[in-house]
């Protein structure tokens, strides 16, 4: 039975084929006429006298003619098709979408001399239909099946070769499952197999990369550092010899750096240095080389967020023991209006938007000096240890709801929880006076944890500079997010929940409008092993096998429906045409 | 009587008064106001001839005998009465629905009724039904004329198996029917051409008898038998239906011409503008 319900074009013409017999069964009924005398019609007569005795519905054949047009259109609707002999296998292209197949030998990148490979195979022996699978850090097909080389060829222009990463295997899987078996899978790539010995008879790879000499910066970061900015450089030598290189790095419009570069084979090399955080970009570049997309990287200025903080305690002491602690964050901003945080001594309100610690030392009289449970998975606990701490607290236990961070025993010493507005509310149980924890690490790592989680949690980026691949996160206010890609590409999303990972499909520099705010951050292709172009290599490995017996393919056989609904509809216009030449 | 039947009868009657029915020389029945060809007893003088053993004595001219000293008659033209039989199909089908046919046909017997009285001949009306009856008052004007109705379910062939008319010698006879029954039209046209001066057969036909009706599904209904069949109308079965009427219409043609009779035929929706079809075939003349 033919599922109609998953072809609605199918349903419709099924639905006219009712309306088509309604119509002639209406325009061909029998009209009464009286005559004078049946002596005319007596031919009729007596064809019917020995008939059968009920008259059947009399059609013409122009009906026949139009319903069988519909009923080849509601068939050829439901794209039968039927499984046709074939003389070649589909074909399920894997290319690999590493930066490192944008490596130049004599003006021609390794993904030039594939595509022309793979056009020569078109010219040569084209497949009945193709599927092109991209192999970068996961992989993912292009498109639909084509047939012609123009389709492909279009596909092709999505093959940009900007990933930091190939996912060979992976790709290989997905084209297996994908072919079923029945499909020649062609790999595209600039290295040989991990296992040069192939056994899959549908599986030829192909290799067209050349064992190259490389300079690469294969790692940058910059990072807050007090009012400075610390960046790092890391330039590595992927070759089997000693070379030399000309690293300039500038900062703005000033060269923070330039110099000759010389390192042994497979050696690198680390710079540290600090820049103003004023500084709006650092540009570091290389002589040009084989691999142009791993010379060259810019930095952003780190992402600094500060939090309000209001510190609402009534034991002066206690207030200015935090508001030191606070204050050695460097998280803390000037201002205290409009808090992001409250530190205070009760539960009472503190704003729309404002997260709060409440500290209370009411019957704070018990004292544990061990041992702790503490969750270092929870970012209140990061690199707490507690050791040999004396904790003073009420004896209490946990509030349902609160999320216990550390615990005596079953007293709950810091716990937190998040209403329904996404705010955090942390309860510290800790009587300071009869307690240690303010003389030890423990205490400044304390608030910085909490002002550190506060950051995080506050819209904007959480990083202005990324590698390749990577996502970026962006917190909002659930307020629309438009993102320009460094080829002018545009993407909006209207509507965004609290948190929304970015993609990084190329290098360059994103732009973020969140709201009325547009912050930028940057992109740098930064990955050692697609540096790394002295185990590239060319040949073919593995070879698609000759087919003993002729195999069976499905192929479409929506046309035949269609030829015989036109043949059918030129024979209805022919007797139409000749009926009215009779009349 | 329909009213319309009634209506067509005064028309026919008008119409008439145009034409005169032609008499056929043969046409005589006794003595009657109308001289005829031949010599007979009037007192208009026709010819001389000689006489001849047998002849009545009282016609020889004796004057001429003595002169001449021959035996010379003297004749007369005859005196004939001529008669017109108006012969009608009563069957259903000469009253068939949404046509014109049978004010047709009263308006066609009224005007040739009228044309013999104005060729000073008188006139029998016969309907057939269960036999052949004649219509009340029909010696007089079709306007007085009575129970003109066309409701036998029998064909004319049937209602002269049971009662024949009772047609005069040497008179007229028109036959006015559709003729559309099934059997052999040569007795039937013997019976009425035997002992007539000359027979004249009407075919009155609706416009629907003579053309097919459209394409598409009928449910015939014969208006005679009530029969019914559906047959669905295309080409070739309305160029067969053609065919039919031909071979019905060429039997009766032969049939007439093999017993000395004319024949014609009308449609009823152009009777008006048919009417020199009945001067054609010497049965009308203008008055």
């Amino acid at each position: 039975m033919i599922p109609l319900l998953t072809y609605p074009l199918a349903l419709i013409a099924l639905a006219t084929i009712p309306a088509l017999t309604a119509i002639y069964i209406l325009r061909n009924r029998f009209r009464r006429r009286q005559v004078s005398s049946l002596v005319l019609w007596r031919f009729h007569a007596q064809s019917k006298a020995g008939g059968a005795k009920v008259h059947r519905l009399q059609l013409p054949l122009l009906f026949f003619l139009e319903l069988l047009a519909l009923l080849l259109l509601v068939a050829a609707a439901t794209g039968p098709r039927w499984k046709l002999p074939q003389s070649s296998r589909p074909l399920i292209v894997v290319l690999n979408d590493s930066f490192s197949m944008r490596a130049l030998q004599d003006g021609a990148s390794t993904q030039d001399r594939a595509k022309d490979f793979l056009q020569k195979l078109f010219r040569r022996q084209p497949p009945p239909y193709t599927r092109l699978i991209l192999a970068g850090a996961q992989p993912h097909s292009l498109g639909s099946t084509v047939a012609r080389w123009s389709e492909v060829n279009r596909l092709l222009s999505q093959w940009k070769c900007w990933s930091s990463a190939a996912a060979m295997d992976s790709a290989i899987t997905l084209a297996s499952e994908i072919g079923g078996g029945q499909a020649n899978i062609l790999v595209l790539t600039d290295h040989k197999p991990a296992d040069q010995m192939i056994s899959n008879p549908r599986l030829e790879w192909h290799a067209f990369g050349r064992p190259l000499d490389n300079f690469a910066i294969v790692n940058a970061s910059r990072t807050a550092f007090g009012g400075q900015d610390r960046c790092l450089l890391e330039i590595a030598n992927d070759s089997d010899a000693t070379h030399s290189t000309h690293l300039r790095v500038q900062a703005g419009s000033n060269t923070v750096q330039s110099s000759e570069i010389s390192l042994g084979p497979r050696q690198s090399q680390r710079l540290v240095f600090n820049i103003p955080s004023t500084v709006p970009s650092l540009r570091a570049t290389l002589d040009p080389d084989a691999l142009a997309a791993d010379n060259e990287i810019e930095l952003l200025p780190p992402v600094r967020k500060h939090v309000r903080v209001r510190v609402a305690l009534t034991n002066e002491n206690l207030s200015a023991m935090v508001n030191r602690a606070l204050d050695a964050t460097g998280f803390r901003a000037a201002l205290d209006q409009n808090p992001d945080l409250v530190i205070h001594a009760d539960d009472s309100p503190v704003g729309s938007n404002a997260w709060d610690v409440t500290w209370s030392t009411i019957g704070a009289t018990n004292t544990y000096a061990g041992p702790f449970i503490v969750d270092n998975s929870h970012p209140l606990a990061e690199g707490i240890t507690l050791d040999g701490v004396i904790w003073t607290a009420a004896a209490a236990t946990n509030v349902p709801g609160d999320v216990p961070v550390i615990l005596a025993g079953n007293v709950p010493l810091l716990s937190e929880r998040e209403d329904f507005l996404g705010r955090r509310h942390i309860t510290l149980n800790l009587n300071p006076a009869l307690s240690t924890v303010e003389d030890t690490p423990d205490w400044p790592i304390l608030f910085w944890d909490i002002l550190s989680w506060r950051t995080s949690e506050m819209p904007g980026l959480a990083d202005s500079n990324a590698r390749l691949g990577t996502e970026v996160i962006l917190k909002t206010d659930r307020e629309p997010v438009a993102i320009t890609q460094p080829d002018g590409t545009q993407i909006s999303f209207p509507k965004v929940g609290d948190e929304l990972a970015i993609e990084t499909p190329m290098p360059g520099i994103y732009s973020v409008v969140l709201g009325p705010a547009t912050n930028q951050f940057s992109v740098n292709t930064l990955a050692a092993d697609e540096s790394d172009l002295s185990q590239c290599a060319s040949g073919q490995w593995g070879k698609w096998s000759d087919d003993p017996v002729q195999r069976l393919a499905e192929t479409s056989a929506v046309w035949i429906f269609g030829l015989l609904a036109l043949a059918f509809l030129a024979a209805h216009m022919y007797l139409v045409a000749a009926a009215q030449g009779k009349s | 009587m329909d009213p319309a039947i009634r209506q067509s009868l005064q028309a026919g009657e008008q119409l008439g008064l145009r034409y005169a029915l032609q008499i056929p020389q043969t046409a005589s029945s006794g003595s009657g106001p109308r001289s005829g060809r031949r010599a007979g007893s009037s007192i208009d003088f026709q010819d001389y001839r000689d006489y001849q053993p047998g002849d009545d004595l009282r016609f020889i001219d004796w004057g001429i005998y003595a002169r001449s000293d021959r035996l010379t008659i003297k004749l007369f033209r005859e005196e004939v009465a001529p008669h017109l039989d108006l012969v009608l199909d009563g069957s259903r089908s000469m009253g068939l629905e949404q046509s014109r046919k049978p004010e047709a046909a009263a308006l066609l017997a009224a005007l040739l009724a009228t044309s013999a009285a104005n060729a000073q001949c008188s006139q029998a009306v016969w309907l057939s039904g269960e036999g052949f009856h004649r219509l009340p008052n029909d010696t007089l004007s079709p306007s007085a004329w009575d129970k003109m109705a066309w409701e036998s379910a029998r064909t004319p062939q049937q209602s002269i198996e049971i009662l024949p008319p009772k047609l005069r010698r040497l008179g007229v006879r028109v036959l006015i029917s559709d003729l559309l029954w099934p059997g052999e039209p040569l007795p039937l046209v013997r019976r009425l051409r035997e002992g007539a001066a000359a027979l004249f057969v009407v075919q009155l036909l609706a416009r629907a008898d003579a053309t097919p009706p459209e394409h598409g599904n009928l449910r015939l209904v014969d208006s005679e038998t009530g029969e019914e069949t559906e047959i669905y109308i295309d080409s070739v079965i309305a160029k067969q239906y053609a065919s039919n009427l031909a071979m019905l219409q060429q039997s009766w043609a032969d049939a007439c011409r093999q017993c000395g009779a004319q024949m014609t035929t009308l449609i009823a929706e152009n009777l008006e503008n048919s009417l020199s079809e009945l001067e054609s075939i010497q049965l009308l003349a203008p008055a």
